[in-house]
């Protein structure tokens, strides 16, 4: 049932993403499964990227964010504060226990900066089994945007041993923080 | 009399810069007052009805339907879907290497800039474009100055600009073509860079975003629903300019030979005629702020090409045109931030009008004052942060323009330099 909700999370964002217009829901629901997986098997070896603090993520509609040069991950502070106190407000806490948000947003970074090694990506497309091009026998798989977000994600919760998807915060914490900014 | 007139001017940038008064009204009234200035009767022989209202309005018709036809075939890509397969296809072969997706959408960019240009091409390129290379990971600033750039490579090849300075400069055609064909190399080449340096210098970039993207259906989402468009449709972009650059062909039938392409690759003969009306009316739309500037550019180039304005302004302004090769280079690249922000060398504001005075007073020869405008048109195309497109592309990725402008201002500063050094060293 959660998992379902989960999943169901995973493909209206897939589906939201460029390049996705007018695909078919059952593909996306098998990509939105695929990548899932994949990232909840993924063993990432940690890189040692510096880590900030930072603040005005909601201002910015941001959780976290990874950028490669050099390599830092900043973590929004108010918005991963905000996210806490909606955990606690919705009863979520056997889901999600006190600091993993903070935790999911590393994690989360981390998962991208490790998709980003040219032989997991191939795996990752692979896995995907999206064709491209096919001459023959030979065929070049596609790269499905949007997926590596999926991954992250799942690889996200399974790390921080989360009930469910932080998709689910996500959703929730954008729905408040627009409740909010309308009234 | 001369100095009044530049002084009207200065008014005339001053009213655009603060935006008490849209481009193309403040150009007519700019014009009205010159025109009475230069001692001009009110009707009959170079006058102020007859000429520069009545004759000037319409000087630069050629122009304004090959914008309304470049406008069309835009509709056309858009809703066809050609365009949006055309990045798809992108980011399906490339989306693990963001570089490559950026080159990919830089590419397309041009290909619909020579087709549209300025705005709408942006639009084109960028709908799908922009958020397709921001979920690859490209920084934002990046992703909205690729789109632009793109533009900029394809503008030298864009079939409205030959024709507006063709019109506007009394130029053949072969000799604007001729030109453009030795800009378009520094636009590409700084259009690369862009991408190479950038994407070095900034490297990738991933968030977990608090809105996670949600599918809100719209209109334009349901056509692309209808599938990709064929490979063979995907080459409608180039038709025009294979028509117009290869064999020769004017520029308002080789546009028309890119919409019945477009039209005849992707339509079934029973939609043909509701899809032929539907795209072309919502090209109007599309056309309409450009046209009105230049109905006004026109007039403007009508009332400073008459001779008392003319006899007025020459003395002053050959005062302080370089006619030195290195002096001009040097001058003239140094006002290149002039044609921002509304500035008095925008070729689609008070550019055009200066540019008509230096060809009207025959300071430099006509095809030197193409090479300065041609230049600084791919400066004003990119970076300039009141313009449509740059505004539209940096506000659709979530930045400033102000932001774009900066990162993009000393590749396109760079191709004014080489426009300005293949103008003086061929044409002065
Ligand atoms: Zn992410």
């Amino acid at each position: 049932m959660n998992d379902d909700h989960d999943l169901d999370l995973a493909v209206r964002l897939l589906a939201g993403t460029p390049t996705h217009e007018g695909r078919d829901p059952a593909l996306l629901g098998q990509w939105a499964r695929t990548a899932s997986e994949f990232g909840r098997r993924m063993t990432v070896r940690h890189q040692t990227v510096r880590v900030v603090e930072r603040d005005g993520g909601l201002e910015a509609g941001l959780f976290a964010r990874y950028r490669s040069r050099p390599p830092v991950v900043e973590v929004y502070a108010d918005t991963v504060a905000r996210a806490e106190r909606l955990v606690a407000e919705r009863g979520w806490r056997h889901w999600f226990p006190e600091g993993s948000v903070r935790a999911a947003a590393l994690a989360h970074e981390q998962a991208h900066a490790w998709l980003h090694h040219a032989p997991v990506r191939a795996e990752f497309k692979r896995a995907l089994g999206h064709t491209a091009l096919r001459l023959g026998r030979r065929r070049l798989y596609a790269y499905v945007a949007g997926a590596d977000e999926i991954a992250a994600h799942a690889y996200a919760q399974t790390a921080c041993g989360l009930g469910r998807s932080p998709l689910l915060l996500t959703e929730a914490l954008a729905a408040a923080v627009s409740f909010e900014s309308e009234n | 009399m001369g100095v009044v007139i530049l002084l009207v001017m200065a008014v005339g940038v001053a009213a655009m810069l603060t935006r008490k008064l849209p481009t193309a009204f403040a150009l007519v009234l700019l014009a009205v007052v010159i025109a009475f200035l230069a001692g001009a009767p009110l009707t009959g022989k170079e006058s102020v009805l007859d000429t520069v209202l009545q004759e000037g309005a319409s000087a630069l018709a050629a122009t304004m339907i090959a914008i309304l036809l470049g406008s069309w075939l835009g509709k056309l890509l858009e809703e066809t879907g050609i365009a949006g397969t055309l990045v798809r296809k992108i980011v399906e072969f490339g989306g693990d290497r963001p570089v490559f997706v950026a080159l990919g959408v830089l590419a397309v960019s041009a290909l619909v800039g020579t087709v549209t240009g300025s705005a709408p091409a942006a639009m084109l390129a960028g709908l799908i474009g922009i958020p397709a290379m921001i979920a690859v990971g490209i920084p934002k600033v990046t992703a909205a100055g690729t789109v632009l750039m793109g533009i900029a490579v394809g503008v030298p090849f864009e079939l409205p600009v030959w024709q507006f300075f063709s019109t506007a400069l009394d130029l053949p055609i072969g000799t604007v073509r001729g030109f453009m064909v030795k800009l378009f190399p520094f636009a590409l080449v700084a259009a690369v860079a862009y991408v190479l340096v950038e994407s070095r210098r900034r490297g990738v970039e991933h968030t977990w975003p608090l809105k996670a993207a949600r599918t809100r259906p719209s209109r334009a989402d349901r056509r692309r629903r209808l599938g990709d468009a064929p490979w063979y449709a995907l080459l409608t972009p180039a038709v025009p300019l294979v028509l117009a650059l290869g064999l020769d062909v004017a520029i308002i039938p080789s546009l028309l030979g890119g919409v019945l392409y477009a039209l005849v690759t992707t339509t079934r003969p029973r939609e043909m005629n509701r899809r032929l009306l539907r795209t072309l009316y919502g090209g109007f739309e599309v056309a309409a702020p450009p046209i009105a500037l230049f109905v006004a550019i026109g007039i403007l180039l009508a009332a400073v090409k008459l001779p008392g304005a003319v006899d007025a302004l020459q003395p002053l302004v050959k005062a302080v045109s370089p006619q030195n090769t290195v002096l001009f280079i040097l001058v003239f690249t140094l006002l290149v931030p002039l044609c921002l922000f509304r500035g008095p060398l925008n070729v689609f504001g008070l550019g055009a009008g200066i540019a008509g005075v230096l060809v009207a007073t025959g300071i430099y020869p006509a095809v030197a004052v193409l090479g300065m405008t041609a230049s600084y048109n791919q400066v004003f195309g990119v970076s300039d942060p009141t313009s449509t497109q740059t505004v539209w592309s940096a506000q659709y990725a979530g930045v400033s323009p102000h932001q774009v402008m900066v990162r993009t201002l000393p590749y396109v500063w760079a191709v004014a330099f080489g426009g300005l050094c293949v103008t003086a060293f061929t044409e002065l």
